[in-house]
């Protein structure tokens, strides 16, 4: 009482306490909220592009980015968006860190922070369906060539322009009767999203494709070594494998096969099988290996001149999901014509009603694009390439195989 | 399936070499430094980024790369107590552990962005080869690594037994304060602790090498395994790290052979969880050496 | 005199209380918002793990398991039985102190470092658990909750301002709690525990109870967040709902923002992840790994400069502000 203020050290720290966290938190709050978030985009037309730039998909998604940033380039030197007075495409990239987390949210401020026509991502079925979740329920068109069936339930704004899932696993089974006439399967696959949907495919289509499955496992993806495994595919006495992996995994498999002198055809499907890297890593190894992609450089004039313009600047050929994702810009550039608006509602109405069958839009198997009901293009088709001489080649079916398929 | 159980073990014995070279290095460190390294992975893979730089630039074999990989990582090691981990001795676990987290983190990171992601492999003419003994096979460039690992543990068993600074080092695991006593520069001792415990991260991965991609990422497989051997093996045992790190291979190669192969690691963790249930201090009770 | 102090304290508590629900409707962007809701939830997951590790001193780095748990829970209840969020939420919470029971039994015998790397374990068991039997629970693909736009009653808000509001609950009601337990026998023996478990119990204190009492808080606060954090991602999958990312992250803000104490978790969860946020916008576009090399780096040297956390800096900060004066006449008396 008789002390000036009264009060005990430990009210005193109590009090401090409270000052300090609400002068932290009007800080934080007026550092933030004089984040400059809302661009005024009278002429350019914002797509966003949600990628994984770090994280486990690091190198996939760096080349998806590289081929995002040079369809937009492309688009505005062919004279940009025509209907909006040449408005040109502005590609706003964020790199979702091979995360779902990170996905969620930033999907979330790209659509809320930039006025976006649309959206295109993630590459890994996992983070494109959460991308397509968050777009949904704000009504902004999502476009991916991701594929897990998933993405066609219940969705309005959702558009897959390559082959699903499914339709992968049908084109494997169908190759391996290319190898041996009554071949014996082992399917082995990453337990995550694009693993499990693609082999849930190969295990319903089997019997109508005459293809019998002798072993069907889900493994736990980037081990540490590949023998354990390959010992049991060994032990299962199948004359074909189909891994469903990402890249690190598919080079211990690939490196153990030949390492145990095991003689199996090993078709890769899709992932981290179609990309240089793979090459790269396992050198020639890889020739003569089969896989499936949605897309693939060869498939049609076009494709072939992009590869050249992107080969000529990154050093290595256009893959898959890259050059898919240059020919989905086409198809937003294409929507975003005939709709002569940036409003998304308009520009899915756009997509919805997209029908093409030439040009850069039209690259790939198929070389068509209509959308059903569901988003999928019912052109689609997945084609059946293998490496031949550092390089994909397109081998099935017949009316996309760009080279003859070289028996191993 | 004798055959399969035989090779399913061959495999697990293998892998389990390496898990025991980057294992003895983190309970090396615990035993005298009294600190659990959650970086040791990103050690690792700096030895397989150095080894794979020599490769390609120079054509160096990766196991004639140890030559480097192992000094290099000495003197990094040195250079981590001395500078970094001196400061935090003393203090609770928690700043510690999150430290070496925090510095597992940037290691890792500052890799993606010097190296990038891309996977860095080496070819070697011994890569894709194996020897046939009867119906087993055994990859040859895993036996050299598991050869070398080994003997690198053994040598280090030679270091800390027969040598005055390997005493010196038991010495201080033991009684710090007594060891202080006795004249002993503790953290002379402790510098050349995390030096040696870097030096056999660094060497297991250029034997990596031969058949493992590097990236930044690389390390943190074979950390997370090293740390369940640890603390099986019971931590700063050196003999117990060996011993767990052999036993945690071949019963994860068992569970992905008989239970299935996404199965290996619940193995694994469910062999640890049982061991502490009955041995609170890993199999080799409350021994530190 | 003391009674106006009481009223002063409790004024402060009312101002902040006032600044945070009137923050979303000052603040018009959306990503602000997004923020603030991963600044009030991950503060709430700290202040959970706080009471065992900052308190005790028992360092959990796998209370992702109680996490997943809550979300996993929440999210079956809802799917497969049409059962709200809401129920679930608490179902949730009790399935997660039902399992710390075992998990408890068994790390509480263990000491530091194993007991950490216990933790962890038992998190990553679940996880592999969960992505093994796919059937029950979907697996690796995990799923996403169904889309019912604004249905308050099933926890799915048009609004972000409603997720804000219920994570600022969650937050006030861990720091009520926390509140309660710091001035209370079991807190003082708490803190006994965590300074010299061994002479804690000689004089008495039943060590192993208090843990696995506390540890059942710890655990059902955690899988609340983790209910939260379905409904607000709208998706759940294995890794997400077990990432040890989330153990780490849990208690790194009370390291950071000062362990035991009852404001630190949420300095630390304000601090890390404004920087992680203005990181991610400033240098996410650029090349792979500037943004996270410069967090960790961060990190580091602030566990250097301050092992204990940072609220000592504040509080220190504060004490030579507010003190600069000369000080008062009467207690120039008393020391006289």
């Amino acid at each position: 009482m008789k002390n000036g203020r009264g009060r005990t050290s430990q009210q005193r720290q109590r009090r401090r306490e409270f000052l300090i966290k609400t002068a932290g938190g009007a800080l934080v709050t007026t550092a933030l909220a004089a984040f400059p978030l809302r661009l005024r985009a009278a002429e350019p037309v914002n797509i966003g592009a949600l990628y994984p730039v770090t994280g486990s998909m690091a190198q996939i998604g760096q080349g998806c980015v590289n081929a995002a940033k040079l369809a937009v380039q492309m688009v505005n030197d062919a004279g940009g968006i025509k209907s909006l007075g040449g408005a040109k495409l502005n590609l706003i990239v964020s790199d979702v860190q091979s995360d779902t987390t990170v996905t969620r949210t930033e999907t979330d401020r790209l659509i809320n922070g930039y006025k976006l026509a649309a959206i295109h991502g993630c590459f890994a079925s996992a983070l494109t369906l959460i991308a397509s979740e968050v777009a949904e329920r704000a009504k902004v068109p999502l476009i991916t060539g991701s594929s897990s069936d998933q993405l066609n339930k219940d969705r309005h704004y959702t558009f897959t322009p390559f082959a699903r899932a499914s339709q992968f696993a049908q084109a494997q089974l169908q190759m391996s009767k290319l190898v041996s006439d009554k071949p014996k399967v082992a399917v082995i696959f990453e337990n995550t999203a694009f693993g499990t949907s693609t082999s849930n495919g190969l295990r319903e289509k089997a019997p109508a494709e005459g293809v019998e499955i002798v072993m069907f496992e889900p493994y736990s993806a980037g081990f540490a070594d590949a023998g354990p495994l390959i010992n049991k595919v060994k032990a299962s006495g199948a004359d074909a494998l189909f891994s469903v992996s990402y890249l690190n995994d598919l080079i211990l498999i690939v490196r153990t096969i030949k390492q145990v002198g095991l003689k199996i055809a090993l078709n890769g499907g899709s992932g981290g099988f179609v990309i240089p890297d793979f090459y790269k890593s396992v050198g020639t190894l890889a020739e003569g290996l089969q896989g499936v992609a949605h897309w693939n450089h060869d498939c049609s004039a076009e494709a072939e001149k992009v590869n050249a313009v992107y080969k000529k600047q990154y050093g290595e050929f256009l893959f898959e999901y890259a050059g898919g994702l240059v020919a989905q810009t086409f198809m937003l550039a294409d929507a975003l014509e005939r709709a002569a608006s940036t409003d998304p509602e308009k520009v899915r109405d756009a997509l919805a009603a997209l029908d093409v069958s030439s040009g850069y839009a039209a690259m790939g198997p198929g070389g068509r694009v209509k959308f059903g009901p569901d988003g999928k293009n019912i052109y689609a088709h997945p084609v059946g390439v293998q490496w031949q001489n550092g390089d994909l080649a397109s081998v099935f079916p017949k009316d996309d195989a760009r080279a003859p398929l070289v028996k191993t | 399936m004798l055959a399969t159980l035989a090779q399913a073990v061959v495999n697990g014995l293998l892998i389990g070499g390496i898990y025991a070279l980057v294992s003895i290095g983190v309970t090396l460190i615990f035993g005298v430094v009294k600190i659990v390294n959650f970086a040791q992975g990103e050690f690792v893979m700096i030895g397989m980024y150095i080894s794979f730089f020599l490769a390609t630039r120079y054509g160096i074999d990766p196991l004639l790369s140890l030559a480097v990989s192992m000094p290099v990582l000495f003197l990094i090691g040195v250079a981590l107590q001395h500078f970094l981990i001196r400061r935090v001795l003393g203090l609770s676990d928690m700043p510690q552990i999150f430290l070496t987290f925090a510095l597992s983190l940037l290691l890792m990171n500052l890799a993606l962005l010097l190296f990038t992601a891309n996977y860095r492999t080496v070819q070697t003419p011994y890569s894709d080869s194996a020897l046939y003994l009867g119906p087993l096979y055994i990859p040859v460039a895993k036996l050299i690594a598991f050869v070398l690992a080994m003997a690198l543990s053994a040598a280090l068993w030679v270091f800390l037994h027969a040598t005055d600074m390997g005493k010196a080092m038991r010495a201080a695991a033991q009684k710090p304060e007594v060891a202080m006593l006795m004249g002993i520069n503790t953290n002379r001792v402790f510098c050349v602790a995390v030096g040696v415990s870097l030096a056999l991260a660094g060497a297991a991965g250029s034997l990596l090498m031969p058949f493992y991609p590097a990236s930044p990422m690389a390390g943190q497989v074979f950390v997370l395994m090293a740390f369940v051997a640890v603390v099986l093996g019971t931590l700063g045992n050196v003999k117990g790290a060996l011993v767990a790190s052999l036993m945690m291979g071949v019963a994860e190669s068992l569970g992905i052979q008989f239970v299935g192969a996404d199965s290996g690691l619940i193995v694994v963790f469910l062999m640890l969880l049982l061991t502490l249930a009955f041995r609170p201090s890993g199999l080799a009770g409350g021994a530190a050496r | 005199m003391m009674r106006g102090l009481r009223h002063t304290g409790v004024l402060w508590l009312l101002l902040l209380a006032a600044v945070m629900l009137a923050l979303p409707l000052v603040v018009t962007s959306r990503f602000a918002v997004d923020i603030f809701i991963r600044v009030l939830l991950f503060a709430f997951i700290g202040v959970a793990w706080n009471l065992m590790g900052g308190y005790a001193k028992q360092l959990s780095l796998g209370h992702a398991a109680y996490f997943g748990l809550g979300a996993y829970t929440s999210t079956i209840l809802q799917i497969r039985f049409g059962i709200s969020p809401w129920i679930g939420m608490f179902a949730g919470g009790v399935v997660a102190m039902a399992a710390s029971l075992p998990i408890g039994a068994l790390c509480f015998r263990l000491r530091g470092p194993y007991f950490a790397i216990a933790t962890i374990a038992t998190a990553q068991v679940l996880m592999l658990l969960f992505l093994k039997f796919r059937d029950f629970a979907w697996g690796a693909e995990g799923t996403t909750i169904p889309n019912l736009g604004n249905a308050p009653l099933m926890m799915q808000f048009d609004a972000k301002a409603a997720y804000y509001y219920i994570a600022l609950g969650l937050l006030a009601l861990g720091l009520a709690i926390t509140y309660r337990i710091e001035r209370s026998w079991v807190g003082y023996y708490l803190v006994a525990i965590g300074e010299d478990e061994d002479a804690a119990e000689a004089i008495g204190v039943n060590a192993l109870r208090i843990k696995r009492d506390i540890y059942l808080v710890s655990a059902f606060l955690t899988a609340l967040a983790g209910t939260f954090y379905v409904q607000y991602i709208y998706f759940i999958d294995p890794a997400t709902a077990f990432s040890f990312n989330i153990s780490v992250e849990a208690a790194l803000v009370s390291i950071v923002g000062g362990i035991g104490t009852l404001w630190g978790p949420v300095i630390g969860t304000v601090l890390l992840e404004s920087t992680s946020a203005l990181l991610q916008s400033w240098l996410g576009g650029s090349l792979g790994g500037v943004q996270l090399t410069v967090y960790s780096l961060i990190l580091i040297v602030v566990i250097l400069w301050r092992p204990t956390g940072l609220l000592g800096v504040f509080t220190e900060a504060y004490r030579r502000i507010v003190h600069a004066r000369p000080a008062p006449a009467s207690e120039a008396v008393i020391d006289g």
